[in-house]
């Protein structure tokens, strides 16, 4: 029983990272219906940069952890000029209408966004190319002890960080004005634009704090680590992907349910079924979702695609 | 190797002529397999689908065909043949769920398809003895000597050539099929579904075909690809293998299936035999891709240029 709750609270514990890593994923769908592909390939180039200025010039944690974000949010923006600008041509249709189905340009963001985490990818080895790499760490040796229950403060940190993160983010594009236009933009990009709202940069600007959300959440991830491999970009896409599909992809809140759903299911496959299966799990979960009728029916994916 | 003698020039020119002859053969064959695999993407692309999940047909592929020649002692082309059906059993069974949700979500859920085929054959573990040990697929280690070529004394420019006309022969068929009535419905239904469907097209038919259709031709390549390098394991179907597929099919155009093998030749053919940009090819590769397809979405041989040229043709046959 003991054993159970454990596997439970490790298994939450994890989700929160998972949900970090998934917030600026969601985010970008929410704002273009595009999803972006090299999204995880931005997170590891700003972690190799940081993980380069720390094994080179023996920067400190915070400029490490500055330098990530400031990268990814740059990054991001290169990605965004070359795969997902001038989508307004085409994805100015109302809400509800295919913009997910089976439309070109679709297609083409995603090969291009796939392109792009190629050579990212590539330029991040072409960095460091060792396949272990230092990364300043802010890991906690000591762990906390709560009856029978083993608490990694550190990880707790982080999932805490996640929640705040996430809840805040849902709180504010509810609440303030900047929250609504961007809600609105995202919503009907001709309306929005006939009432003044400037859609494009509203676009810009949402798609540079999603990559520099995940230059954060790369930093947050890999300084418990200690270390950054070049299976960090897949891993992140892949991660947050789930986390983010689960919750109903451009949903701000659902991030954090489909992050902390995703620990729990891994916590508890690794344990049945070792490493393997904890892999195994992940995608099937994935796929169980994402072709479950009632998943179909609700038409969860376009209905929650605004947070809020 | 190394123990050939050396002229004062450098190499002794016969062995040179001899091993460039045989990188070219190898090459070759690899860019005629690596076109299957990318016209398997591009049959989706016509239907309007991207797929991230070739790869597990591929693999899929590559161990049937390989268990039906080691273990079962068939003949190459029966064996090929039963990984063709493998492979388009198993894309018509996860085309059943998928092909009703939307683009994005249909490319996901291939690509978390792929990944839970990898694992799957990661842990796959089923040997029989044979005279020189067991033979079979060994999990992790992956699956070893699938010597089939070897024992029937098949030389890699004779494999080279039976590879050539494999692909020819799936080239013209496809290229036969854009003239009937199933090549139309299946461009209608990438065009616009809905249209197609007014039209009395029966778009979720001709979507589960396409899908059968391109798992068998992913699984083809996967056959061919597992008797060429005798040695197969899974970590070689990851994703990459699979996105690269779409991308050369992207890049070549979807005008006409050759579209596919002029991303091949691009990529590997020129980027990456050449060596012109070593480490850094991905760089140069994935920047001209995403760059080429803000002005080309469908790829160099677009339908537009296809029929310019096939006009100009057509002109030229009646002067």
């Amino acid at each position: 029983m003991m054993d159970l709750l454990q596997l439970v609270v490790d298994g939450l514990i994890d989700g929160g990272a998972y949900a970090l890593i998934g917030l600026g994923l969601s985010l970008t769908f929410g704002s273009l219906r595009r999803l972006n592909l090299a999204y995880g390939a931005t997170a590891m180039l700003a972690a190799y940069l940081g993980a380069w200025l720390y094994a080179t010039q023996q920067a400190p944690a915070w400029l490490v952890a500055v330098t990530m974000i400031v990268a990814a949010t740059l990054i991001g923006w290169y990605v965004e000029r070359l795969c997902f600008a001038g989508i307004g041509q085409d994805a100015t249709q109302a809400r509800g209408a295919p913009v997910a189905g089976a439309d070109g340009r679709e297609v083409v963001a995603l090969a291009s966004s796939f392109a792009i985490w190629m050579q990212l990818e590539q330029l991040a080895v072409n960095l460091l190319p060792r396949h272990l790499n230092a990364f300043p760490s802010l890991a906690v040796a000591q762990d906390w002890q709560l009856g029978e229950l083993m608490i990694r403060p550190d990880r707790l940190g982080l999932a805490v960080m996640a929640a705040a993160l996430t809840l805040g983010l849902a709180a504010w594009l509810e609440r303030s004005r900047m929250g609504l236009s961007w809600r609105a933009s995202a919503d009907h990009r001709i309306a929005a634009h006939l009432v003044g709202m400037p859609v494009e940069r509203l676009q810009t600007l949402g798609f540079a704090a999603a990559c520099a959300l995940s230059g954060l959440a790369a930093f947050s991830i890999l300084s418990l680590d200690g270390q950054v491999t070049p299976m960090f970009g897949m891993w992140a896409l892949l991660k947050g992907l789930v986390a983010a599909m689960l919750g109903g992809l451009g949903s701000v809140r659902g991030v954090l349910w489909g992050g902390l759903l995703l620990g729990l299911v891994e916590s508890l496959a690794q344990a049945s079924f070792g490493a393997q299966g904890r892999e195994f799990a992940s995608y099937a979960l994935l796929f169980v979702v994402l072709v479950a009728p009632w998943q179909r029916s609700r038409e969860r994916f376009l209905a929650t695609a605004v947070p809020g | 190797m190394a123990a050939q003698p050396r002229t004062v020039s450098g190499h002794s020119s016969a062995w040179v002529n001899e091993a460039v002859g045989q990188h070219l053969i190898g090459l070759s064959s690899d860019m005629a397999i690596m076109s299957l695999l990318a016209l398997s993407a591009y049959v989706l692309l016509l239907v309007g689908r991207v797929s991230f999940g070739q790869q597990a047909f591929f693999g899929l592929g590559a161990y049937a065909s390989g268990v039906l020649s080691v273990m079962f002692h068939a003949p190459l082309l029966l064996a090929l043949g039963f990984g063709m059906a493998f492979g388009a059993l198993c894309s018509w069974l996860l085309a059943m769920p998928t092909m009703p949700l939307s683009g994005l979500q249909y490319a996901v859920a291939t690509l978390a398809f792929g990944e839970m085929a990898r694992i799957v054959l990661s842990g796959w573990q089923w040997q029989v003895l044979s005279p020189d040990g067991p033979v079979g697929p060994a999990g992790i280690e992956g699956f070893r000597d699938i010597r089939w070529l070897l024992e029937h004394d098949i030389t890699p420019a004779h494999f080279l050539g039976m590879t050539l006309a494999i692909l020819a022969l799936v080239l013209v068929v496809l290229m036969r099929t854009e003239r009937t009535r199933l090549g139309v419905a299946l461009r209608m239904t990438g065009q616009d579904d809905t249209l197609a469907a007014t039209q009395g097209i029966d778009v979720s038919q001709v979507r589960l075909f396409a899908a059968a259709v391109a798992g068998a031709l992913a699984a083809l390549g996967g056959g061919l690809y597992a008797h060429r390098t005798t040695y197969i394991e899974p970590a070689l179907f990851d994703p990459m293998l699979g996105v690269h597929a779409v991308g050369y099919a992207l890049l070549g155009g979807l005008g006409t299936a050759l579209g596919p093998l002029v991303g091949v030749i691009f990529d590997l053919g020129l980027l990456d035999a050449t060596h012109l940009f070593s480490g850094w090819r991905m760089v140069v590769f994935g920047g001209l891709l995403a760059l080429f397809l803000r002005w080309r979405p469908r790829g160099l041989l677009d339908e537009q240029l296809v029929h310019r040229l096939s006009q100009i043709l057509n002109w030229k046959a009646r002067a």
